[in-house]
C-alpha cells in the first residue's frame, strides 16, 4: 500500500503565524502548495499524486480566517471555517438555508466534518466537493487576498476546470460570501453516493429558488456534473423554469430539458444513464420541496 | 528538508518530537510515543480507527500531518485510563461483549466518550450517528450501540 519513499520527505514546510506574513511568504514562494486542514491534499501527497516541493500551511490562521458574519445583506464565511463550525451557525437554521442542513448531514463523518474547511472544499475543485454546487446556486463570491490587495470573483469564474482555479500564484482564498436571497426563497441539496462517509458521490444537486403562490419566480440549479467534470449551473433548465407555474406539465418539461442539458459520460462508478436518471429525479424532488408540494 | 521539531501536548504531557515533513500524527503517536490504542487500517480517512481527540474534537490521525499537530492538545485512549466515564464505557463494552477482535474498540470508546460528554443520555439513533464514521468488521454494531447507551444511563 505504502508507496516507496518519494522526495516528499524533502518537502519544505512554511508555517507563518499571521495572514499578512503568509501572503508575504506566498509572494516569495509562489510555487508553494497551500494547505488548509489537509483532508483532501494530504492523501494526495501521501499517494504521490501531488509532489509539492513546498507547503504553505495556513491551518494555524484560525484567529483570522474562522469567522462567520453577516454584513448588511451579505453572509461572509472565512476560508478556514470547518463544516462542524458551520453546522452551529444561526443562519444555517433559517428555513431558506435548509440546503446547508441537508448538505452537512450528508458530509463525511464527524471526524471529517471537524477538519474539512469550506475554503478547502471550493479550492479542491473536483466533482466530489459538495459545497461547490450550493455556492454556485447561491451566486457566491470568493475573496482572493495577496500582497497586492484583495479582489472578488464569482465562484463560477474561480473554478476554471477540474483541480484548476483562476487564482494567481500569490493569492490565498480568504473568504466566501453570498447575498442572503431573502425570506421568500428556499434552498435544497441532495446527494447520492454509496455511503455518506465516502468522499466520492455519484451525483449531487443544489437548488435555490423563489416559488410563490405556485409560480417559479426565480430558480438556480447546480450539480456536480452538467457538461464538464466539475460542478456547474444548469442554465438552460433554469431559463425554462423561470416564470412558469409549478405544476405537473412544468415539471415534466423541466425533466426533459434538464435531461437534454446534461452531457454525462460513463465511468467506473456509474453509467451516464444511471446518473442522469438520479439527477432528474432529484431535481423534481428538490423543486417540489422548495415549492412546498409533495 | 531536515526534520522539524514539533511541540505537541499528548494526554496532558507537553512533548517535543522530531518529525519528517511527511509523517502523520498517527506515526508520531504510535511509533514515537508508543500509544498503540491508535490503530491504522485504511490510512485514507475511511475507517475511523485512527480517531483521536484534538482540542476535544474527534479527528483522524492518519489524515493529519504531524507538523499540523503543533501546539494542539491530543487525547488518546491511554490518556483516559483513569477517567470515570471511560471506565463505565469499558465496563459496558465488557458486559455487552462489544469487542470481538478489539481492533475498532479504542476508536469506538473514544467516540462514545466524546458523545456522552456532550449528551448524558443520547438516543440509540444519536449513538449510531456518532459512530457512523468508525467501522467494525466483527460485531455488527448492536452491542457497541447498546454498551454506549447503557454507559450513558448509568452515569
Ligand atoms: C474520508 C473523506 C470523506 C470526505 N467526504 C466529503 C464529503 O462528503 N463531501 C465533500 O464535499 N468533501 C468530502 N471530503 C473531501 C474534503 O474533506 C473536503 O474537500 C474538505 O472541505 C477540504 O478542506 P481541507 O481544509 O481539508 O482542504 P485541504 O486538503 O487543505 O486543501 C484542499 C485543496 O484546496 C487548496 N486550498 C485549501 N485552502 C485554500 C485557500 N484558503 N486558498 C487557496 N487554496 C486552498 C489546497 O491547495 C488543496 O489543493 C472527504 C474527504 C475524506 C478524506
Ligand atoms: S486509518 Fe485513519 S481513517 Fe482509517
Ligand atoms: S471488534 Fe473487530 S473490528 Fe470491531
Amino acid at each position: 500500500m505504502e508507496q516507496p519513499l518519494l522526495n516528499r520527505s524533502e518537502m519544505i514546510i512554511l508555517q507563518p503565524s499571521s495572514l499578512k506574513e503568509s501572503l508575504k511568504v506566498l509572494n516569495e514562494n509562489p510555487d508553494a502548495e497551500i494547505m488548509a486542514n489537509a483532508s483532501d491534499l494530504w492523501p494526495r501527497i501521501r499517494n504521490g499524486e501531488v509532489r509539492p516541493k513546498k507547503i504553505l500551511d495556513i491551518s494555524g490562521l484560525t484567529n483570522e480566517l474562522s469567522y462567520v458574519k453577516k454584513d448588511g445583506n451579505v453572509i461572509k464565511i472565512g476560508a478556514l471555517v470547518t463544516v462542524s463550525q458551520l453546522e452551529g451557525e444561526s443562519f444555517v437554521k433559517e428555513k431558506r438555508f435548509s440546503a446547508f442542513v441537508d448538505l452537512i448531514s450528508k458530509f463525511g463523518s464527524l471526524q471529517i466534518r471537524n477538519v474539512a474547511t469550506v475554503g478547502g472544499n471550493v479550492c479542491a475543485a473536483s466533482s466530489s466537493e459538495d459545497f461547490i454546487p450550493l455556492f454556485l446556486a447561491l451566486n457566491a463570491k470568493v475573496k482572493l487576498s495577496s500582497v497586492d490587495g484583495e479582489r472578488y470573483m464569482s465562484v463560477e469564474k474561480f473554478l476554471a476546470g477540474k483541480r484548476k482555479l483562476n487564482r494567481r500564484p500569490n493569492e490565498i482564498l480568504t473568504e466566501i460570501s453570498f447575498e442572503d436571497p431573502g425570506p421568500g426563497y428556499g434552498s435544497a441539496f441532495e446527494k447520492v453516493g454509496r455511503r455518506n462517509m465516502l468522499i466520492i458521490n455519484l451525483v449531487n444537486l443544489a437548488v435555490v429558488g423563489k416559488i410563490a403562490k405556485g409560480k417559479i419566480e426565480d430558480i438556480r440549479i447546480a450539480a456536480n456534473r452538467v457538461k464538464g467534470k466539475i460542478p456547474e449551473r444548469a442554465k438552460t433548465t433554469e431559463e425554462f423554469l423561470k416564470g412558469k407555474e409549478l405544476n405537473e406539465e412544468t415539471l415534466n418539461g423541466a425533466k426533459k430539458v434538464f435531461g437534454e442539458e446534461l452531457i454525462l459520460t460513463d465511468d467506473m462508478r456509474a453509467s451516464a444513464t444511471y446518473r442522469k436518471a438520479l439527477l432528474i429525479t432529484i431535481l423534481e424532488r428538490l423543486i417540489k420541496k422548495i415549492g412546498g408540494v409533495q | 528538508m531536515a526534520q522539524m521539531l514539533v511541540k505537541i501536548n499528548v494526554n496532558g504531557v507537553e512533548r517535543e518530537v522530531l518529525v519528517d515533513p511527511d509523517d502523520r500524527l498517527l506515526d508520531v503517536l504510535r511509533e514515537d510515543f508508543g500509544f498503540k490504542s491508535v490503530k491504522e487500517a485504511c490510512g485514507t480517512g475511511d475507517c475511523g480507527l485512527c480517531t483521536v481527540l484534538m482540542d476535544g474534537k474527534p479527528v483522524l490521525s492518519c489524515l493529519i500531518p504531524a507538523f499540523q499537530a503543533k501546539n494542539h492538545k491530543i487525547l488518546t485512549l491511554e490518556g483516559l485510563n483513569n477517567d470515570p466515564l471511560m471506565k463505565k464505557i469499558q465496563d459496558q463494552f465488557r458486559e455487552h461483549q462489544a469487542a470481538q477482535c478489539g481492533f475498532c474498540t479504542p476508536a469506538m470508546e473514544i467516540m462514545g466518550w466524546h458523545l456522552l460528554n456532550r449528551k448524558k443520555e443520547p438516543s440509540k439513533q444519536e449513538i449510531k450517528e456518532a459512530i457512523s464514521g468508525t467501522l467494525c468488521r466483527c460485531t455488527g454494531y448492536y452491542d457497541i450501540v447498546d454498551a454506549i447507551y447503557d454507559a450513558g444511563r448509568e452515569q
